[in-house]
C-alpha cells in the first residue's frame, strides 16, 4: 500500500507543514540547551540569544496554524491526514510553551548572574534540562518515523524528570533553611526547576499526539506521575 | 436541525430495515458482489462509497430488484426487508418498488406536467380515492421534496421545463409520493450545482425522519455530510461498514484509509 496521495500537491502541503514543525522542534531543543547552559555558566549573552530566539519560535507557531487552517479549508483532510493536521497544531502549541519556559529560564539567568552562585543545584538543573531536551529529541524522532512505541517510552520517561524535580525541591528547601540569604536565588532556581518539569509534561503531551497520529487513539491518563512535592511539608 | 447529530451520529441498530445475508451478484460470469452482509437501519441515512466498478450501485439496485431487468444478472443470498425475503417468488417487484423507491443520477422527470409526474405512482397503485385526495398527495409529496413553493403556481407545466436541481427534487417528490419505506438514491447530486446539492442534502436529512435512505455517492464529502452510517465497497467486497464519523476519522481497514484519503488503493 502506497503512502502517497494521487494528488501529489497534497503530499507536498502536508510535508511542508511537518517540516515547519521539525524546524520549530529544532529551535526549541536549542533554546532548552542554551538556556540551561547560560544558567550554569551565568552567561548573560547566551541568555539574550535565547530570549531573542523565542520570537522565531512564536512566528513558526503562527505560520503552522495558518498552514493547517489552509489545508483544512482547501483539502478537507480525513482520517490520518486529518490527524496529521490536528496534531501539527497541538504539537506546535506545546513547542511554543516549551520555548516560553526556556525564555523564562534565560530571563532569570540575568537576575541570578548578579547573585552569589549556589553550587550543587546548577549542575542538577542542567542535567534535568538535558534530560528534557533528550526526551524532546526522541519524541520528534518518533513523530517523523510515526513510531508510537518510542513515543510511549518518552511518555513513561517523564517520571524521571519528575523525580529530579522532587530532589531539587528538597535541596532548595535545605539551602534556604541553612541560610536565608539564599532565599532569593533559590526561589528563582526553584521556578526554573518547576518550569523544566513542566517542559517534561509538555513533551509527554507531544508524545500523546504522536500516539494519536499513529493509532487514532489518545492514550488514557494512566501515566506514572512522579511530582510528589504537593505533599511535601518539611525536610527530613 | 438537531445539533447533537453534528457530534454524535450514533444509530440505534435495533430497527433494522434491510438485512443482506451472503449476497452474491453475477453479471454472466462476472462476480460483481461477493459475500455481502449488511444491516441497514431504519430512519437512517446509509452511504455507499467506493471507486467506480466496486459494486456499490449494483448492490443498491439489488435492494429493489432493479437488476431483474438485466437478463444476465443473477442474485444469490438473501435480502430481507422487514424480515421478508424480497427475492421470494410471491413478491411482486412492482409492489416492492413502491415500498423501496429510487432516485437516479440524472433527473429523469416524465415528459408530463409537474402534477402528473408526482401523481403517476399514487394513480397506478390506487392510493387516491378521488381527485381531492390525489391533490393532497401531490402537494404533500412536493412539500416533502422541498419544491412546493417553487412549483405550486405551475403544476400544469411540463416537469422537463424545470432547472436541473428542481427536476431532481421533483423526482424525489415523485419517489416519496407512493409513501415508500426505503429510498434508494444513486448519485442524486452528481448533475447538480453546489446550491441544488445543498438543497437535496437538506432534503435527505429531513427524509431521514420517516424513511431509511441509502445513497450511493462518489463524493466522499457528501457521504460525510449526510450519512450516519457509511459502507465502503472495493472490488465487489464490502470492506468496511461503520459509523460515518469513525470511517472518516479512524477507519479500521487500510483499503478504506487509502480510498478516503485519496491515496492509491
Amino acid at each position: 500500500m502506497t503512502d502517497q496521495h494521487i494528488l501529489s500537491a497534497y503530499d507536498r502541503d502536508l510535508e511542508a507543514i511537518q517540516a515547519l514543525v521539525m524546524k520549530m522542534g529544532g529551535l526549541v531543543e536549542a533554546a532548552i540547551l542554551d538556556g540551561a547552559q547560560s544558567l550554569e555558566t551565568r552567561d548573560v549573552e547566551l541568555a539574550d540569544k535565547v530570549r531573542q530566539g523565542d520570537k522565531a519560535i512564536d512566528a513558526l507557531e503562527l505560520r503552522i496554524n495558518e498552514e493547517a487552517a489552509r489545508t483544512i479549508a482547501l483539502r478537507a483532510p480525513v482520517s490520518k491526514d486529518l490527524r496529521t493536521v490536528l496534531t501539527v497544531m497541538k504539537i506546535a502549541g506545546s513547542l511554543e510553551r516549551i520555548g516560553d519556559y526556556a525564555k523564562n529560564m534565560a530571563k532569570r539567568t540575568h537576575v541570578l548572574a548578579e547573585m552569589t552562585p549556589i553550587n550543587g543545584p546548577d549542575a542538577a538543573l542542567r542535567r534535568m534540562a538535558r534530560e528534557v531536551q533528550g526526551m524532546l529529541r526522541d519524541v520528534l524522532d518518533a513523530y517523523v518515523r510515526r513510531d508510537a512505541e518510542l513515543a510511549e517510552q518518552v511518555r513513561m520517561h517523564d517520571q524521571d524528570v519528575d523525580q529530579m524535580y522532587n530532589a531539587l525541591f528538597r535541596e532548595f528547601l535545605t539551602f534556604m533553611m541553612e541560610d536565608p540569604r539564599n532565599i532569593t536565588a533559590c526561589m528563582h532556581l526553584h521556578f526554573i526547576a518547576k518550569n523544566v518539569e513542566r517542559m517534561g509534561d509538555l513533551v509527554t503531551n507531544i508524545a500523546e499526539q504522536v500516539i494519536y497520529q499513529v493509532t487514532g487513539e489518545i492514550p488514557d491518563e494512566a501515566r506514572p506521575k512522579g511530582d510528589i512535592t504537593t505533599s511535601v511539608s518539611k525536610v527530613e | 436541525m438537531n445539533d447533537m447529530r453534528l457530534i454524535d451520529r450514533a444509530v440505534d441498530m435495533k430497527d433494522i430495515k434491510i438485512a443482506a445475508r451472503d449476497v452474491q451478484v453475477y453479471y454472466g460470469d462476472n462476480h460483481a458482489i461477493k459475500d455481502v452482509n449488511v444491516d441497514i437501519a431504519d430512519k437512517t441515512v446509509t452511504a455507499f462509497i467506493g471507486p467506480s466498478g466496486c459494486g456499490k450501485s449494483t448492490f443498491l439496485r439489488s435492494l429493489n430488484r432493479m437488476n431483474d431487468t438485466i437478463d444476465i444478472c443473477r442474485v444469490e443470498g438473501n435480502i430481507l426487508l422487514d424480515g421478508e425475503d424480497i427475492y421470494d417468488k410471491q413478491v411482486d417487484p412492482v409492489q416492492l418498488r413502491a415500498k423501496v423507491g429510487m432516485v437516479f443520477q440524472k433527473p429523469n422527470p416524465f415528459p408530463k406536467s409537474i402534477y402528473d409526474n408526482v401523481a403517476y405512482g399514487p394513480r397506478i397503485h390506487g392510493l387516491a380515492k378521488n381527485k381531492a385526495d390525489l391533490d393532497e398527495i401531490v402537494e404533500k409529496a412536493l412539500r416533502r421534496g422541498a419544491i412546493w413553493d417553487e412549483v405550486k403556481d405551475r403544476l400544469d407545466k411540463p416537469g422537463t421545463g424545470l432547472s436541473g436541481g428542481q427536476q431532481q427534487r421533483l423526482c424525489i417528490a415523485r419517489a416519496v409520493a407512493t409513501e415508500p419505506e426505503v429510498l434508494l438514491m444513486d448519485e442524486p447530486c452528481s448533475a447538480l450545482d453546489p446550491i441544488a446539492t445543498a438543497q437535496v442534502e437538506e432534503l435527505i436529512d429531513e427524509l431521514r425522519e420517516n424513511y431509511s435512505v441509502v445513497i450511493v455517492t462518489h463524493s466522499m464529502q457528501q457521504a460525510a455530510r449526510v450519512s450516519q452510517k457509511t459502507a465502503f465497497f472495493h472490488l465487489g467486497n464490502l470492506v468496511e461498514y461503520g459509523e460515518t464519523g469513525q470511517i472518516f476519522t479512524n477507519p479500521v481497514d487500510p483499503r478504506t484509509e487509502s480510498y478516503i484519503t485519496g491515496r492509491i488503493g
